[in-house]
């Protein structure tokens, strides 16, 4: 939709998106600019944009304390396995639910989103006991559990709303060659399918990766991921702004660099589904 | 048409979202009904009496509850305005010819992508410090007092850092339908003389609506549950100033250990929720299905 | 419900894999909060490890109010998820009586246990039997700039009275070059704000409950001392200073900001650090101030490591204890770190070396100070709870925090100091008539 218009208009356009741009990123900026500071730089005032000596400090000090890369590959194995897991369990059922609709269908999605709902703190000990049970306290595969169910609604719904955009005739023409059901989702839908799934597991993924409470509640040493690393730098005695930033950058670097890179495909398949 | 025999796969590919989905609800769930009739104290281990609905009558009659409340719906829709609001109109911005827009983009959408832990943290301590803060510093530079953030507007503060994470995720959907708009019929209503305000209340909002809805429900869905920002910033502070409901159960829970009152609270939780979940369905259930 | 839960996990097929993560070696996992003395601690644990080939160390090092939460929540459902962990004086004589702990007994004999100072000790005994070993130990005393002082022209004297503090702080107190006359905990909770507010009560002769259980906060001796920490903070205090704990008036200190503070003794050996304060040569040190009732205020503390019951490497986790806080380990910091770093407030040979009472001015006051907090008779009037700063039942950190929180609001501003202790007094009311003490 590239209109026409005066380089004076766009000018003007681009200078009001950059700023607000820039300030919607800045404390981001902020916080990776700090963790190159010396603690006391990192307080200075009048505060320090670029003048200051960029030193790794904080980086070797936050490695020293703590093992980033098992917290790292923790957040990665927990996020994609209970992405891939949920969208495992999510497919069949939203194709179901967009191609064979029944009188129930809407009641049982909008039931699927309420449990998503459910205050996590009214059933931690619940859940705490029966992973103690279970001998699934601290161990990964509890939390991709955990994680798989509370966010597969999201999953289920945001997939039965692209599927639904795939007009129905298509699935009809291929019924009609006597294509099997199993051929229909192979070489029909799941084509046409793909940038929705897609956009459904970047989407996951990153709530996945940001999900603070279970991770932490539920993790001692060996299952932590980054969540809990990032809970050992929060207010601690003395000065902490470099330490901490190095810390946070640390831990939102990996996501936020996938999802610059994705970011194509997460609005494609925003655009194929539900919002259209 | 769906026969008998589609109707019956389909039954079977459903069912086993179905069934997990029931077995997370249920066994947590009845666990927590369980012991919310119970007197129950992680800190007093002993027999877990039966007592009825002591904690129920305990846990709304806590003077904290109806400010919780208070809080969580204005957490909710606070935020809500503010990220609706402000992503039309930055979507409406970004959809204009500029130079840049993929990076803008890029800058735009990437606080969704921070743990809420972090952008607490950051917030709390980089920003809002009023010593050290970023905010300080410039408020000082403007020759004015310091303000505390935490402390003098607790839950708007929240609201802010809350809207903040969850602004790119509105803006992104509300752009990306914005480009589905028809052009052409944007120029023919400009061709018959509407001011820029009328087409956008006539043409561009009313295609919006379906992207607004997808926003509403979606960020309702987690601000209801709103925790990790309020304990980083303020302990549901001072007072009970910005404690949400989440945190109130919270409170019973795991700082008093109380999990016969603290299940009381959540089942309380659990049934506003889906209060709240009916009436958003009555309200814009409409718009999904068109 | 065991088997149930079993059944329908087992049907996922996911369990199996779970219970694979055993491992040749014993693995300890250590639960401690982030203070500098324990992440020092952590740095030096391949001493440790080294002397121990055998045994591997996890860290899970969390800030304090989750670390709080982790553990006890892991203890109280016999979770299992820590083999040691960080607890306080509050916690252990409960947790001991429950049976949660460990006895430490048949410690080795090198670890000299009539060397820890009794006052300690005796906090984290039952019954004679030491539940736990402190790591570090500490009272509360005033921590003040020397130069500051000195160009306000007074002069601190050794035990303070709280007349004399409010005067030193409003001739101390320059806003428009940053600096604060008093800093103090407002932070909400029974082991931030109220630690400090409930030691100051005691020297005001206030109490939290009388001899039958009855809240006390309606009595004008609460009322005397609210008003007076308000007042402090709000004229001479830090701008934020509801959000303050201990940490955040660390930092401030260390940046000069702070004419006095009165907290914990072992941020001594931080303020006066030259790596990280900028004040380090001019602080003083003096007793928490009383007024003139027999009781300070100053409280007893003790960071200590406990074995939860239940552990599976118990002979393993008594060897780190005796590690980490027997008196090679004070060496190994001393060599590594400076005398003034070693973790204080423990042992009573500490405060009779030598080296170490050269290299840390503030260890006579913290010994004092110490020495001065009686936990078995915190208060002017008689109560029927033990611990200074805290009431030694489970109900008190519920109650505790919900109180902080009160005082946090009118320190806010957002009320009276009289509506906050109105509230206060309503809500341990209704609690402690909850739990069975009054009727």
């Amino acid at each position: 939709m590239a209109r026409a218009v005066t380089p004076r208009r766009k000018a003007i356009n681009t200078a009001l998106a950059w700023g607000i741009g820039i300030l919607i990123f800045f404390p981001i900026l902020w916080t990776i600019l700090t963790s190159f500071k010396t603690e006391a730089q990192a307080i200075a005032d009048p505060p320090l944009f670029l003048n200051f000596d960029w030193t790794l400090e904080n980086y070797v000090t936050v490695q020293e304390r703590s093992n980033y890369f098992r917290h790292f590959w923790n957040s990665v194995v927990i996020s994609v396995g209970s992405t891939l897991i949920g969208l495992l369990i999510a497919v069949p059922a939203a194709w179901a639910m967009a191609f064979v609709p029944g009188r129930r269908t809407k009641d049982v999605l909008m039931w699927m989103l309420s449990t998503k709902m459910l205050p996590p703190v009214g059933v931690l000990v619940p859940i705490y006991l029966i992973f103690r049970d279970t001998g699934l306290l601290d161990s990964r595969i509890g939390l991709v559990i955990v994680l798989t169910l509370i966010n597969l609604p999201i999953i289920v719904w945001m997939l039965y709303t692209y599927f639904r955009e795939i007009p129905g005739e298509i699935l009809e023409a291929a019924r009609m060659d006597g294509a099997g059901l199993r051929s229909e989702i192979l070489y029909v839908l799941t084509p046409m399918a793909v940038p929705g799934i897609a956009s459904t597991l970047l989407l996951n993924i990153i709530l996945a990766w940001n999900e603070a409470f279970w991770t932490l509640n539920l993790t001692a040493a060996n299952a932590a991921p980054l969540t809990a690393f990032i809970a050992s730098y929060s207010s601690p005695e003395g000065l902490f702004y470099a330490k901490l930033s190095a810390a946070s950058t640390m831990a939102i670097a990996p996501i936020l660099i996938m999802g610059w890179f994705s970011q194509k495909q997460l609005v494609r398949g925003l655009t194929f589904g539900a919002v259209k | 048409m769906a026969t008998q025999h589609s109707r019956a796969a389909a039954r079977v590919m459903i069912s086993p979202a179905v069934i997990l989905l029931l077995g997370w609800m249920l066994i947590p769930l009845g666990m927590t009904l369980y012991f919310s009739f119970l007197r129950y104290n992680l800190l007093m281990p002993g027999a877990n009496p039966f007592v009825g609905w002591e904690n129920y009558s305990y846990f709304l009659s806590d003077p904290a509850f109806q400010t919780a409340i208070v809080n969580t719906l204005l957490l909710v829709l606070g935020v809500l305005l503010i990220t609706v609001v402000g992503g039309v109109l930055i979507a409406l911005l970004l959809d204009q010819p500029m130079w840049g827009q993929g990076i803008v983009r890029i800058l735009v959408i990437a606080p969704f992508f921070v743990m809420p832990t972090v952008s607490a943290l950051v917030w709390k301590n980089m920003f809002m410090n009023p010593v050290n803060g970023l905010f300080a510093h410039l408020f000082q530079a403007l020759g004015l007092a310091p303000f505390d953030f935490l402390a003098q507007a607790p839950l708007a503060s929240i609201i802010g850092i809350v809207s903040w994470q969850w602004l790119p995720f509105a803006t992104l959907i509300l752009l990306t339908a914005m480009q589905s708009l028809d052009s052409e019929q944007l120029e023919a209503a400009e061709m018959d003389g509407a001011s820029p305000l009328a087409r956008f209340f006539h043409i561009v909002l009313p295609h919006l609506a379906r992207a607004i809805t997808v926003v509403i429900l979606i960020q309702t869905i987690f601000l209801l549950s709103v925790f990790a920002e309020i304990l980083v910033t303020t302990n549901g502070g001072p007072g009970t100033a910005s404690t949400n409901l989440t945190y109130l159960v919270y409170a019973e829970s795991l700082l008093r250990f109380d999990v016969g009152t603290g299940s009381a609270g959540g089942v309380v939780a659990i049934i506003l929720a889906n209060i709240v979940a009916i009436f958003l369905m009555r309200m814009i259930g409409k718009n999904l299905d068109a | 419900m065991k088997t149930l839960t079993r059944a329908l996990l087992g049907a996922t097929a996911l369990t199996g894999a779970a219970a694979l993560a055993s491992a040749q070696e014993t693995t300890l996992t250590i639960a401690t909060v982030n203070n500098g003395d324990m992440i020092r601690m952590q740095g030096l644990a391949d001493d440790f490890t080294a002397q121990h080939p055998d045994i591997a160390l996890e860290w899970v090092t969390l800030e304090e109010n989750v670390l709080r939460q982790r553990v006890t929540q892991d203890i109280a459902t016999s979770g299992g998820q820590f083999d040691i962990m960080t607890i306080g004086t509050y916690e252990v004589p409960i947790w001991a009586n429950q049976d949660w702990l460990v006895a430490l007994e048949g410690m080795p004999e090198d670890w000299n246990q009539e060397d820890f100072l009794p006052a300690i000790a005796d906090g984290l005994s039952v019954d004679g039997t030491l539940y736990a070993a402190p790591f570090y130990g500490e009272s509360s005393m005033v921590m003040y700039r020397t130069d500051l002082m000195e160009a306000a022209g007074l002069e601190m004297p050794e035990a303070p009275s709280w007349d004399f503090i409010k005067e030193a702080a409003a001739a101390m107190t320059d806003k428009e070059a940053e600096v604060y006359g008093i800093c103090l905990r407002g932070k909400a909770g029974w082991g931030e704000n109220m630690a400090f507010l409930t030691a100051m009560a005691n020297s005001y002769g206030a109490r939290w409950f009388d001899e039958n259980w009855q809240p006390q906060f309606d009595s004008e001796a609460w009322a005397a001392a609210l008003n007076d920490y308000l007042e402090l903070l709000n004229n001479y205090g830090p701008p934020g200073a509801a959000n303050n704990g201990f940490n955040e008036n660390l930092a401030l200190f260390q940046q000069g900001k702070c004419g006095m503070w009165i907290d914990a003794t072992v941020a001594a050996s931080f303020v006066t650090n030259p790596s990280d304060s900028t004040v380090a040569d001019s602080v003083g040190f003096a007793l928490a101030p009383d007024n003139g009732l027999g009781k300070r205020g100053n409280w007893l503390w003790a960071w200590s490591l406990a074995i939860p019951a239940g552990t599976d490497d118990e002979a393993a986790a008594k060897e780190f204890i005796a590690w980490a806080t027997g008196q090679g380990y004070t060496e190994l910091v001393a060599e590594n770190e400076g005398w003034a770093n070693v973790p204080p407030g423990t042992r009573t040979s500490l405060y009779e070396n030598e080296e170490y009472l050269a290299a840390a001015p503030f260890a006579e006051m913290t010994l004092e100070s110490i020495n001065a907090a009686d936990p078995t008779s915190p208060t002017v009037d008689p109560v029927p709870y033990t611990g200074v700063q805290f009431v030694a039942i489970p109900e008190f950190q519920g109650i505790g925090t919900a109180v902080g929180q009160q005082f946090s609001a009118a320190l806010a501003g957002q009320m009276s100091a009289e509506q906050a202790l109105q509230s206060a007094q309503q809500l341990t009311t209704r609690e402690m008539t909850r739990a069975g003490y009054i009727e």
